[in-house]
């Protein structure tokens, strides 16, 4: 069992998704991995329509503009368990879950979270776009601008949430927040950074390859009705 | 990581399936994170305790720890009443790490029932368990 989940971990590409739904979605995930009706991990990758999250220690008070403004904008606040404050998700922002037994894989949170990093490392040096790790802050940064992110949780040994990477969506909301809790930084995508268009379909499949080669496994596609419906997969 | 035989997992506290433990100090049940639990989280920079007087069944999360963006969720190994909570990780989380069975211990229960200490495992048993998923 521990060799498999080691090696082959299904991924399911979804659409745009509603947040609160792919939050119950990786709720159920990690509960079928702990009792063992799933017996391997999953990776989910998908898009959000437009929501500010807030982790677990982040407070409004890294909104830049009121509570108010944000409903008229339509975008609602959700506080989350996630580790970091806040942040925006909305469609062009590339969002990977992977729901991985990190104790059955014996890797170690800190490696787990570099790993994610290291995938937007490579997506982006792919398209040409040097980003780096920042010591003040995790997540990817091209300068003083943030292209991706990462805030896990861990529940029974297992990791939910994940990354969010920022590929062609609207920046604006992101100057409502000080993202992260930190003053003096920005939001960057890689639209912006090549002032030319760049296709999602494309990124997803770039992540893909370099989630295999970071993390050493095969991901073996799947559709979310195979996995609610069959008990062992 | 480190090796399971590197652990430092001390006899006079029991284990649970999640990595808490929790020590027999009078009638009261002393409760922290386990030394394989710190290692795989790394730099603990957060500790999330519960109140006095809070009372949790067994199994119930009871504190979150934050360690590089990834936030813990732990689980209390006995039911029962938080009767002290160890608020100086509020200012030094970084002791979960550094003394896990000593300063970094979490929080203090009165157990509602002291036979919850007979679930959990001893050190032998967690140890085999561990080597047993490695």
């Amino acid at each position: 069992m521990h060799e498999q989940l080691g090696k082959k971990w299904l991924c399911l590409d979804l659409p745009v998704w509603e947040y609160t739904e792919a939050r119950k979605l990786q709720a159920q995930l990690v509960s079928r991995i702990k009792d063992g009706s799933i017996d391997t991990n999953v990776v989910l990758m998908l898009e959000h329509p437009p929501v500010f999250t807030v982790g677990r220690r982040g407070g409004s008070k890294n909104l830049t503009v009121s509570e108010g403004v944000l409903r008229k904008a339509g975008i609602p606040v959700i506080h989350v368990e996630r580790g970091g404050d806040i942040t925006f998700h909305g469609p062009g922002q590339l969002i990977v879950y992977p729901i991985i037994d990190l104790r059955a894989v014996n890797m170690s949170v800190t490696d787990y979270v570099e790993g994610l990093e290291e995938v937007m490392i490579r997506i982006a040096g792919q398209w040409g776009i040097k980003a780096c790790r920042n010591p003040a802050n995790r997540g990817i940064w091209v300068a003083n601008n943030k292209l991706g992110s990462v805030g896990i949780a861990i529940r029974h040994g297992i990791t939910f949430h994940g990354l969010a990477l920022n590929v062609n969506l609207s920046l604006e909301p992101f100057g409502w927040i000080n993202p992260c809790g930190l003053k003096d930084v920005g939001a960057t995508s890689m639209e912006r950074e090549l002032s030319r268009k760049v296709r999602m379909n494309r990124v997803r499949e770039g992540v893909k390859y370099h989630f295999k080669a970071v993390f050493g496994v095969d991901l073996i596609m799947t559709r979310l009705s195979e996995l609610t419906v069959s008990q062992k997969v | 990581m480190k090796e399971i035989d590197e652990l430092n997992m001390p006899d006079d506290v029991r284990y649970s399936d999640d990595h808490e433990w929790a020590r027999l100090k009078a009638d009261k049940v002393l409760v922290g994170l386990d030394d394989y639990a710190q290692d795989q989280l790394g730099d603990i920079v957060f500790v999330e305790l519960p109140q006095e007087g809070d009372s949790f069944k067994k199994g119930e999360v009871f504190a979150t720890v934050e360690s590089v963006k990834a936030v813990c969720e732990c689980y209390l190994p006995v039911g029962g009443k938080i009767v002290a909570a160890n608020t100086a990780l509020e200012e030094a989380p970084e002791m979960v790490n550094n003394s896990p069975y000593g300063d970094g211990w979490m929080v203090e229960v009165n157990p509602t029932d002291l036979s919850d200490m007979d679930t959990l495992m001893t050190n032998v048993d967690c140890v085999e368990r561990l080597k047993g998923a490695a």
